[in-house]
């Protein structure tokens, strides 16, 4: 009965887990073409849902580890019982919704490994860690995948602006954007959908073999795909529309031009790193593209202040993540099936109290793409002002 | 290493795309069929543009057209050449989708 409801208790966790990651990363495909009107705000969400859908049908190679190394699992090491997994997750939902109550783009995944990791070390202690692993493939990744994506945005908004400049006044064209637009951010959703429903898709099914419900080296069942795509779809069309006015309007003014140049450096970073094998974020990737296309358009201005945001949010969220998942596995442990029921009622309060909150100050399709300030608050501007008087001296 | 790969590999990949994509709006320009496109209308765009500018914005490149120094078989190459552009950007995107999904669905198939 005990690890009935554990199983089931993690199957739930993993797929919300799968619905927060997509509403976190909606913002990264759609962000900068909601921004400069190349989709209205809701087909857009409807657009990288669909997108999303097919993507977790296409692929259902999953992880054969859980934490992708990161943790010492398989013979010679440790096993990570459902109880330390419903830890983790735990710990990487709560900072899943407090980096989207913030409007920050943060990995997902990052904060998955946070959240498991935290729960390892009260479970195993700092030996069942592979440090290397962290650094390989959390830390080294976190550094190099917005500078990359930044200078090819960069560097691809300059070319996109020199090659169509008219140094004879003449209509330049460069709204003709807008339409490539619409495929790069299609290409981004595409490969997002073919590589985070997996993450969930390998939970549950590890989960699924540790309860002895199904046999070591078995196929993912098909239900466990149906639920974790249509899991991600729906978070996806639910837009998490604070991030994506982060991305699309609060870092940068992003004109039709740069926005091409940013998707299409995103898709291609994601793309080529995925074929190598050194994986990156692909909020990460996103974000980086869209401030190297805010540095690469003349006369634009990227707002520092809210990129430093964004880098102390990516600083924070292995050990934020890690905290939350180290106390629930502490917990869960020291008061077993009490613990669990604890860690599910106190999580939800969380989840419920950071939703609430963030009615306060709602984010809608409606109001998405407004104008922000510097300070990161939304602002509203009057379009055509009057001019000043001239003051007569 | 792999890193040096995926930099080079990605900054070509978009050079290439942003490039054709560029030179085909460039040269769809030249041909006089100056783009305007109509934004998606919401409510509080960075760029509205309404129905008055755009009407402007067609009359502006009609007349700028007018002026076009181009003989009608250079309008029309620029015109082909446009689209044999957009047609690189276009693989380029059906290249990105195959190496997305071309794995998983040869595996569909041979199995």
């Amino acid at each position: 009965m005990d690890s009935t409801l554990i199983v089931v208790l993690v199957i739930a966790l993993a797929l919300f887990f799968d619905f927060t990651n997509g509403f976190h990363d909606t913002a990264n495909a759609m962000a900068t073409p909601i921004a400069t009107g190349a989709l209205r705000p809701k087909v857009a969400v409807g657009l990288a849902a669909i997108l999303n859908l097919v993507g977790a049908f296409l692929s259902t190679e999953v992880a054969m580890t859980i934490s992708g190394g990161i943790i010492k699992e398989g013979p010679g090491g440790v096993l990570i019982t459902p109880e330390l997994i419903f830890a983790g997750l735990i710990g990487a939902i709560v900072w899943n919704m407090i980096t989207w109550l913030l409007g920050l783009p943060s990995s997902s995944s990052h904060a998955l490994f946070g959240g498991l990791i935290g729960a390892a070390l009260v479970g195993f202690g700092a030996s069942a860690i592979d440090f290397s692993v962290v650094l390989s493939k959390v830390i080294l990744p976190a550094l190099l995948a917005p500078l990359t994506a930044g200078l090819i945005a960069y560097i691809a908004t300059k070319l996109a602006y020199a090659i169509t400049r008219r140094h004879d006044g003449k209509p330049d064209g460069r709204d003709r954007f807008r339409h490539g637009q619409i495929f790069s951010s299609s290409l981004v959703a595409l490969a997002h959908g073919t590589n985070d429903a997996q993450k969930t898709m390998g939970i549950i099914t590890l989960t699924l073999i540790a309860a002895g419900v199904q046999s070591v080296g078995s196929e993912v069942q098909p239900w466990v795909i149906v639920t974790c795509a249509v899991a991600i779809a729906l978070g996806t069309y639910m837009g998490g529309w604070r991030i994506i006015k982060t991305l699309g309007t609060g870092l940068t003014d992003v004109k039709p031009a740069q926005g091409f140049a940013a998707e299409t450096a995103t898709a291609a970073t994601i793309l080529a790193s995925s074929h190598v094998g050194f994986a990156l974020s692909t909020t990460q990737v996103a974000s980086g593209s869209v401030i190297g296309s805010g540095l690469g358009r003349r006369g634009s201005k990227v707002r520092w202040r809210t990129a430093g945001r964004i880098g102390v949010g990516w600083l924070m969220t292995l050990p934020a993540a890690g905290a939350v998942g180290a106390l629930a596995a502490f917990v869960a442990l020291q008061f077993g099936i009490v613990g669990i029921i604890v860690d599910t009622i106190v999580g939800v309060a969380v989840i419920g109290g950071i939703f609430l909150w963030s009615r306060r100050s709602e984010v809608t399709a409606s109001n998405v793409v407004s104008e922000v300030a510097d300070s990161g608050r939304a602002v509203k501007i009057k379009r055509n002002p009057k001019p000043k008087k001239k003051v007569k001296k | 290493m792999a890193f040096v790969l995926v930099l080079v590999s990605a900054l070509v990949a978009t050079a290439v795309v942003v490039s054709a994509y560029s030179f085909g709006i460039r040269l769809l320009t030249i041909s006089g069929r100056t783009p305007i496109v109509t934004p998606a209308e919401f409510t509080d765009a960075i760029t509205i543009v309404t129905p008055a500018e755009i009407k402007a914005a067609e009359k502006r490149a009609k007349k700028a057209a007018k002026k076009s120094p181009l003989s009608e078989g250079q309008k029309r190459a620029a015109f082909v050449g446009a689209w044999v552009c957009f047609a690189v950007s276009a693989l380029a995107v059906v290249y990105g989708i195959y190496l997305i999904v071309g794995d998983h669905l040869i595996k569909l198939f041979t199995h």
